[in-house]
């Protein structure tokens, strides 16, 4: 059996009705900053239960301009957590800032009680990345932010759906990027991205900075960068917005099956979950007694296992600069080999579901 | 008899190519590759021929490619960049967005940057060019590019508005380090949405960029420099491989109708023109003309939409307060953004279209 990663056919199997709003764009076009593109920023902060959403060209983009329109560049820190893909970190260096790492959880997120023991007088935010849909414990991170005078910039590009205590993220920080890659839980056809924030000023600043600064066709406030999520991808997350819901259920459904089901074995160790969160699982990652072996068995059998990441952020070849050495973040370093993710998506079939707990199962009896 | 004319017209354009466009957002959603992939890399060969160059790499956009070009340079902070102020924001935006200062240097009566101008502008901080070629004439690159090597300065193109604009028969975009193309919605190669291209013929130049506009990956997990996510969508890709078989013809198009206004309209306003080494793509027609704004207000009221590209240059924008230039400095440019006014040259124009533009101007200066 074939258990894929991607679901991208089985999402798209009938896309005429996406085809016949491109068909209305083409006709109309109005290809940057459209009508679309304004339905689906209301609906997206909506969904996030946050006052604005910015449509922009990707999720890498959301974070870099966020942190931009904070004023937050050279000189300055930025916390976050190591444990996460290279674009959060990307995002900081971009915008000039350095980044400062703060060891994961068992959670796969940042750990709030070794935040402050990294604050320093040029930290200037925090960056609590909702790893692989997990959400931070927002509540202590705000506190911690609020004591320290520091910005939040929730990284929520795999997290979109995910709650703290009933309230969504993407609404607690000061402003949060989000992702909507064609491999995201809110997915369209190339790269796109989105900023919340419940900031009127964020948002005026926001909307200047992704469009080249310009107040008007002839005027230029300041100097910005063009990053714009096209009208053309607007039409795909509008389409996709009355099922959004339905997805974040259906991964947690499986989720929940799966860590009964893995939770049975020895050689696999379940995260903690947390009764006041709702975790958006956009990956479902564990951690397994011979890794490496398990992923390769797994594969093998046609299941799409992979590992996200097997080298964390402060060891990558583009953090040298930091000077950091291994042992720097234990937590980390120790889940890069022994992490591993299942497909988890909306499409897969019970049979596919049971397939996948079977073979890791038959893997270690083996 | 005039007829109604646009400035732009995109749903003319669509119109003709709509079952084809929507055919290749089709091709693509069956191939499942949404981020880069076989579309881009066809793109890109397609545009690396088309421009004299061995590498062309998708992004995101226009001014991504710029901002990229220095970062792969090694422009920053502290540095000096050189460059023209009548071109659209975006250009100097780069050159500040990468941390270094813009040094605006005046324009010939051609639009693009006076090489007679650059020596006395380069300071010991100086350490690149970006001649734009504005309006879709390429910059006249022979003088940039020995004055570039006799101070060892890197030259970068902006060649947003030139796609397929040609010097001494080559084309733009093979002349400097990198060559940087916007494929805006109003470009003449155009993509329904944000894109962009850059152009290099340094192998390792390409492959740093490559790496850039992906995060810096090398692999799926290993960065070797923090990057940026600025890829051009592999179904804007597919989208301009069908524009790309028109492409030519539109060029001839737009060329055709500049012949038609310079015939029509040289004795009553200034019109561009080309020298016989150029080859221009005309992604704008811009007359100089007095007195402008009764002339645009005359033809709009004869259903006639022109723009101005741009009323306010750059250097005098309040972006670029800090830079501390003032009214005066660029004599030429200033002069020339109260007399421009670009008319419309979409490949789309018909006939009756055009004779309208003709009339209505020839009507206003008869009065």
């Amino acid at each position: 059996m074939k258990v894929a990663y991607s679901y991208l056919q089985e999402q798209f199997s009938d896309p005429e009705p996406i085809f016949a709003e491109m068909r209305k764009l083409i006709q109309r076009g109005d290809f940057t900053l459209g009508g679309a593109l304004t339905e689906f920023e209301q609906k997206f902060a909506v969904h996030c239960g946050a006052s604005y959403a910015i449509g922009v060209g990707t999720g890498t983009d959301a974070l870099f301009l966020s942190l931009k329109a904070m004023g937050i560049g050279a000189g300055d820190e930025v916390i976050t957590c190591p444990c996460t893909f290279v674009a959060t970190v990307g995002a900081i260096v971009q915008s000039g800032a350095r980044p400062v790492f703060v060891d994961a959880t068992e959670q796969f997120v940042i750990d709030p009680d070794k935040i402050e023991a990294a604050i320093t007088p040029r930290t200037k935010a925090i960056m609590p990345v909702h790893y692989t849909g997990q959400p931070c414990d927002m509540p202590k991170i705000t506190a911690i932010a609020k004591r320290n005078g520091l910005r939040i910039v929730e990284d929520a590009c795999q997290s979109i759906g995910g709650e703290v205590d009933g309230k969504r993220v993407g609404s607690w920080g000061d402003a949060a990027g989000f992702s909507l890659h064609p491999l995201k839980n809110l997915n369209v056809w190339g790269d796109g991205g989105v900023i919340t924030t419940n900031s009127t000023e964020l948002r005026d600043r926001l909307h200047l900075l992704r469009n080249h600064g310009m107040k008007n066709r002839d005027e230029v406030e300041l100097y910005g960068y063009n990053c714009r999520l096209d009208t053309l991808q607007a039409i795909i997350g509008l389409w996709l917005f009355p099922q959004a819901d339905a997805i974040t259920e259906s991964r947690i459904a499986t989720a929940n099956r799966f860590d009964t089901e893995l939770g049975k074995l020895k050689e696999i160790r379940v995260p903690p979950r947390n009764a006041n969160m709702r975790h958006a699982y956009h990956l479902y990652m564990v951690h397994a007694e011979r890794r490496d072996e398990l992923v390769e068995f797994l594969v093998g059998k046609g299941v799409d296992a992979k590992v996200h990441y097997p080298i964390p952020m402060h060891l990558q070849e583009a953090s040298a600069y930091l000077g950091h050495k291994a042992g720097d973040f234990p937590i980390t370093e120790a889940h890069a080999v022994s992490i591993f993710t299942l497909p988890v998506h909306q499409h897969m079939t019970e049979e596919q579901k049971q397939y996948c707990t079977d073979m890791v199962k038959a893997f270690y009896k083996s | 008899m005039n007829v109604p004319v646009k400035y732009i017209d995109l749903p003319a354009q669509s119109r003709s190519l709509r079952a084809e466009l929507l055919a290749a957002v089709a091709r693509v959603l069956d191939s499942g590759e949404f981020i880069l992939g076989s579309h881009v890399e066809r793109f890109e060969k397609r545009f690396a021929a088309l421009s004299d160059c061995k590498h062309a790499l998708g992004v995101a956009n226009g001014t991504d490619a710029i901002v990229m070009a220095f970062k792969a340079l090694g422009v920053g902070p502290g540095d000096e960049v050189i460059t023209a102020a009548n071109s659209f924001l975006a250009t100097a935006a780069a050159i500040a967005l990468v941390g270094a200062k813009t040094v605006f240097v005046d324009v010939r009566e051609d639009y693009n940057i006076d090489p007679d101008l650059i020596e006395e502008a380069i300071t010991e901080r100086t350490k690149a060019i970006l001649p734009v070629h504005l309006t879709g004439k390429p910059a006249d690159m022979n003088p940039i590019l020995e004055i570039a090597r006799a101070h060892k300065l890197h030259v970068i193109e902006d060649a947003a508005q030139a796609v397929g604009a040609k010097y001494h028969g080559k084309a733009v975009g093979s002349f400097g380090a990198v060559g940087c193309f916007s494929l805006h919605p109003l470009k003449n190669l155009n993509a329904c949405g944000d894109a962009g291209v850059m152009t290099t013929d340094d192998d390792s130049l390409r492959e740093k960029l490559k790496k850039m506009r992906n995060h810096g990956l090398k692999n799926r997990d290993e960065s070797e420099f923090w990057g940026f996510n600025s890829r051009l969508d592999s179904l804007q890709a597919a989208l301009l491989n069908v524009k790309f078989d028109h492409l030519d013809e539109w060029t001839d198009t737009r060329r055709k109708t500049a012949d038609y206004y310079r015939e029509h309209l040289q004795d009553l306003v200034k019109c561009p023109s080309d020298q016989p080494h150029e080859h221009s793509v005309y992604h704008t027609f811009v007359i100089q003309a007095e007195p402008r704004d009764e002339l645009q207000k005359f033809l709009l009221d004869a259903g006639v939409e022109t723009k101005v590209h741009y009323p306010i240059p750059i250097h005098l924008q309040p972006a670029a307060r800090e830079l501390g230039y003032r009214l005066g400095d660029l004599p030429v440019t200033e002069r020339l953004s109260r007399t421009i006014l670009s008319l419309p040259i979409y490949p789309e124009l018909s006939s009756e279209q055009k004779e309208t533009v003709v009339a209505v101007i020839k009507s206003f200066y008869k009065r």
